[in-house]
């Protein structure tokens, strides 16, 4: 694999010149969190590397929450995306899996990926909540980003993962020091820690296979107990780096708006005649939990939970999917 | 937008005429701007400029590409404004979507379709694509069932079908009325008098879902294998294009995947009737 290292006082200066002609959105912490920020100039200093994991999904990027399909248009201005955790990565092929379909290109969602660099962040440690190891993704990129960069000893180390990335890190001035080869070994004893503490903090957690016959398996009985506290906010859904359910409005012109959508919401199945087969809530609710380690692994060859925990955190209700499994797994 | 295609772009098609079936059905029948090729059974999304659109499958021949003819029950929001549109309109068509009926599968069969409602708007076409390809096929036999005899769309359809040769048609009427002297009761009960060799025969049920239901149960009954059923899906179809979940009906996506599945297909996915 192929890496490229500078100082990070040379990285955040290429960034600065960066900043006329791309559009800029990084992760950044404060006192609030960390989510995705707009960066100018005096943001730079600001991004933070490393951390798992910003508030919003990668998928806000490429599927906005509402856009005109028929006449949107797509700034030319070129975008770049620094600071993404690999479960959003990951989440990211089932997106590509659904909208770049050769049968039905979306166009608009195809430009939006066209148009955008992607640089993935490692994880060093873990966020409330995650399990990406639990369902076999690693807490680093190693493919379908375009870059993966770490921040670490006054340096970056982008690690290039695309022709997109190769091309992108050609201007960037390079660094070349003996000190090099320590840098990338105490990177792999990171992961290897992080991975540990994974494995320590989700212990019993059955893995996604596993999760699709538990799921399969249950009687209704839980969906009723556990739907219980839902109170079919969406939340889950629109947090989820790859529930991706959407809405056609129309407008006068015939044109057509596409707004996101959510199986939790009543009526989403709703036809005008009247049938309804998410009409209760404990079936609306399992339908989330069939669709996300069911319906989808068997339909497509992407995974449709990432286990970036986020749908744990987001839920009024305190549902914790991961103790309805460990739960399941016991009985 | 470049010249690359938009899947949500519907083309526009002038409505020429519509036609009162029956209080609450009409036939639309339209000119697209441009040539419109689809296969019987399979839908498309058919809009009123500005309201919002709703799935329906064409009612009119796949043989016919210059103009469509789409018939709609009056039911919701969308087909309220769709029923006081006059000749002259346009409306948007996105499409076609979808698996239809595999019907060079039919070749050297008889053919039974049941029948209910405005179930009969998707089977007229697909009774135009069988009467195309007649010479192939050994029987067609219809047994179609509506509300009342004054609910029953495409009346001359029946004497007309009744008048092709290997082609019959059967009518009943779950409530009969002053002048009505046919068979009364459900459209399964028209079953029990018809002659197939089922070994060498298909099934197709369109129509409503508890119809779809009762019918899948008692053509099973008569000893039609699982693989032998079409059945004509009926969900919330939303953007057609196996996108938008909303028809997601177990692992299949009924816009891309049916909506026209064997019974072998769907019988363990949970709740295909509702």
């Amino acid at each position: 694999m192929n890496y490229l290292i500078i100082d990070k006082e040379e990285w955040d200066r290429f960034l600065g010149k960066l900043l006329s002609s791309y559009t800029v959105f990084a992760s950044v912490s404060d006192e609030f969190g960390q989510d995705y920020e707009l960066i100018k100039p005096e943001d730079i200093s600001r991004i933070t590397y490393n951390k798992p994991k910003p508030a919003t999904p990668l998928k806000s990027f490429f599927l906005p929450v509402k856009e005109n399909v028929t006449s949107g248009i797509i700034s030319e201005k070129p975008r770049l995306i620094i600071g993404t955790p690999n479960c959003d990565i990951q989440g990211l092929k089932l997106l590509d899996e659904i909208y770049l379909d050769k049968d039905f290109l979306d166009i608009l969602y195809k430009r939006h990926r066209d148009n955008t660099v992607l640089i993935s962040s490692d994880c060093f440690g873990v966020g409330e909540h995650c399990h990406c190891l639990s369902y076999n993704i690693m807490p680093y990129s190693t493919e379908n980003a375009d870059l993966a960069i770490i921040s670490m000893s006054g340096k970056i180390v982008l690690r290039i993962l695309s022709t997109k990335g190769e091309n992108f890190v050609k201007e960037i001035p390079v660094s070349d020091s003996p000190e090099n080869d320590k840098l990338l070994s105490s990177i792999e004893k990171e992961h290897l820690l992080t991975e540990t503490s994974l494995k320590a903090a989700n212990k019993g957690l059955p893995d996604s296979a596993a999760t699709g016959k538990l799921v399969r398996g249950a009687g209704e009985e839980v969906w009723k107990k556990h739907s219980a506290r839902c109170v079919s906010c969406g939340a889950c859904t629109t947090i989820c780096p790859t529930c991706t359910c959407f809405l056609l409005i129309d407008k006068p012109g015939f044109e057509k708006v596409k707004q996101m959508d959510a199986c939790q919401y009543p009526g989403f199945e709703r036809t005008a005649g009247g049938e309804d087969g998410l009409f209760e809530l404990p079936v609306r609710f399992r339908n989330r939990y069939m669709c996300k380690y069911a319906w989808k692994s068997a339909k497509f060859r992407s995974t449709a939970c990432t286990g970036c925990g986020r749908c744990i955190e987001a839920c009024l209700g305190k549902i914790n999917k991961n103790e309805i499994f460990m739960e399941l797994a016991k009985s | 937008m470049t010249n690359e295609k938009n899947i949500y772009k519907p083309l526009k098609s002038k409505l020429i005429e519509v036609i009162d079936e029956s209080s609450l059905i009409k036939t639309f029948v339209l000119i697209p701007e441009e040539e419109f090729a689809f296969k019987t059974g399979q839908f498309i999304e058919l809009s009123v400029d500005g309201i919002g659109e709703a799935p329906f499958t064409p009612s009119s021949s796949p043989q016919v590409t210059d103009r469509l003819e789409v018939t709609v029950m009056k039911t919701g929001y969308v087909t309220e404004y769709m029923h006081n549109l006059k000749p002259g309109a346009y409306m948007g068509i996105r499409g076609p979507y979808g698996r239809g009926y595999p019907v060079e599968s039919f070749f050297g069969k008889e053919v039974l379709i049941l029948g209910g409602g405005c179930g009969l708007a998707p089977i007229r076409s697909l009774l135009y694509a069988l009467e195309h390809v007649r010479d192939k096929l050994e029987k067609v036999i219809l047994c179609y069932g509506s509300k009342t005899p004054a609910d029953c769309i495409y009346k001359p359809l029946f004497n007309r079908l009744n008048s092709i040769e290997k082609f019959e048609a059967y009518r009943t009427v779950d409530r009969a009325d002053g002048e009505w002297d046919g068979a009364v009761g459900v459209a399964t009960k028209l079953l029990d008098k018809i002659k197939v060799d089922i070994k060498n025969s298909v099934a197709v049920v369109c129509g409503p879902p508890i119809m779809m239901k009762f019918g899948t149960l008692r053509i099973l009954e008569m000893g039609y294998k699982d693989e032998q059923i079409y059945l004509s899906m009926e969900k919330n179809m939303s953007c057609g294009l196996g996108k938008c979940g909303h028809c997601m009906m177990g692992e299949f996506f009924v816009c891309k995947d049916g909506p026209v599945f064997t019974y072998n297909e769907l019988k363990n996915t949970p709740d295909i009737w509702k």
